[in-house]
């Protein structure tokens, strides 16, 4: 049996041999640092608590309605239903909050920002969006200041 | 980094401070980009699954129960959104299936020859490109433990253990038995070379004299 220290020498060559052919990525870095700037510290986070992707329980199956991906967030006064549908390399999103509210919805990917409203029923829809990653920020409530919601980030 | 040294980045990065923020980013890349990596995503999926987890640390920065335990959470985050986007079939399925199949023996013409062609450009001798060559032939499952164990810096196991999602205590025996077998492949590419170098010198010889 090869002793500890030849594990370290083999290690020890395989870590080189690792950096010089799978670094982080010096654009990526970039981005980690930047995306303390998207923090939202004045908005309630909605968990991400539910996929089809990854949770495939019989909720899956009772719960979706079709061919799209379900995906549920949930802050402590808000859920947030989605289900995303793909179309080639574009993306169409069909929301629901519950409890039914209106509210003005932002998607955020990115650098860029799209903005629609929820009906009375808490109803939404947008599309065609980019795939990508993903985060709603749904402002609720005639108050002023309104309260705001942000879903964790995913990728769709 | 020490626990204390960890809270202290995590508490000071949820309270606005970014060059805390940087400090953890700099520290744990290493170990997402290898989870991701260890995967088989293709790029853009492994860089998404990176961007992800980051921008989930950002926004759950006061909600870790444990500060201590960032790596573990980190690690647990980028293993979780690999699985959710390897099976994300809209998505590449290329890279689905890169996750599901062992990569034993490439096809010549395979994306991941042109890949592993790419990477043996990089390296810089030929005892390098036989590493590399026999560390690809390795199981799935040896090669992402091994670039999970091989992230600078060295993660803790516990983190390493967040990251595959098996149990602390059989990381140890599987780095060793991962490394016996990467060794042996290695051997066994250095004593073929050997015996093609021999052949050709011996029949450069016998035509030299003929």
């Amino acid at each position: 049996m090869p002793d500890e220290t030849d594990h370290a020498d083999l290690e020890a060559e395989l870590r080189q041999v690792l950096v010089q052919i799978d670094s982080v990525p010096p654009a990526l870095l970039d981005a980690a640092v930047g995306a303390f700037a998207w923090r939202t510290i004045d908005a309630d986070l909605a968990e991400l608590v539910f996929d089809s992707l990854v949770d495939q329980d019989e909720a899956a199956l009772v719960r979706s309605s079709g061919h799209g991906r379900m995906l549920s967030f949930r802050a402590r006064t808000l859920t947030i239903e989605v289900e995303v549908t793909v179309t080639g390399h574009s993306r169409m999103m069909v929301g629901q909050l519950v409890p039914p509210q209106s509210a003005t919805v932002d998607i955020r990917q990115g650098g860029s920002l799209i903005t629609i409203e929820a009906d009375d029923l808490g109803r939404f829809s947008a599309g065609p969006l980019q795939p990508g990653i993903t985060s709603l920020r749904c402002h609720v409530g005639s108050d002023t200041p309104q309260s705001s919601v942000a879903t964790d980030w995913v990728a769709i | 980094m020490e626990p204390a040294e960890i809270t202290g980045l995590v508490r000071a990065a949820a309270g606005g401070d970014s060059d805390a923020w940087t400090k953890i980013v700099e520290h744990f890349s290493g170990l997402i980009w290898a989870i991701t990596r260890g995967y088989r995503l293709a790029s853009p999926d492994a860089a998404d699954v990176f961007q992800t987890t980051w921008l989930r640390l950002a926004e759950h920065l006061d909600r870790i129960a444990s500060p201590e335990r960032l790596g573990a959470w980190l690690a647990t985050t980028a293993r979780r959104e690999s699985l959710r986007i390897a099976r994300s079939s809209a998505r590449t399925v290329p890279a689905l299936e890169a996750t599901m199949v062992g990569l034993g023996h490439v096809d010549d013409h395979s994306p991941e020859q042109a890949v592993l062609d790419a990477e043996q450009a990089m390296l810089d001798s030929e005892r390098a490109r036989q590493l590399w060559r026999a560390f690809r032939e390795l199981s799935g499952r040896c090669q992402q433990l091994l670039r999970v164990l091989m992230a600078s810096p060295p993660p803790a196991y516990a983190e390493v253990a967040a990251a595959l999602g098996m149990p602390v205590g059989s990381i140890g025996p599987s780095r060793a038995r991962c490394l016996d077998r990467l060794r042996q492949m290695l051997a066994d590419k250095v004593s073929v070379q050997l015996l093609c170098t021999h052949r050709h010198e011996k029949s450069r010889l016998e035509s030299n004299s003929a």
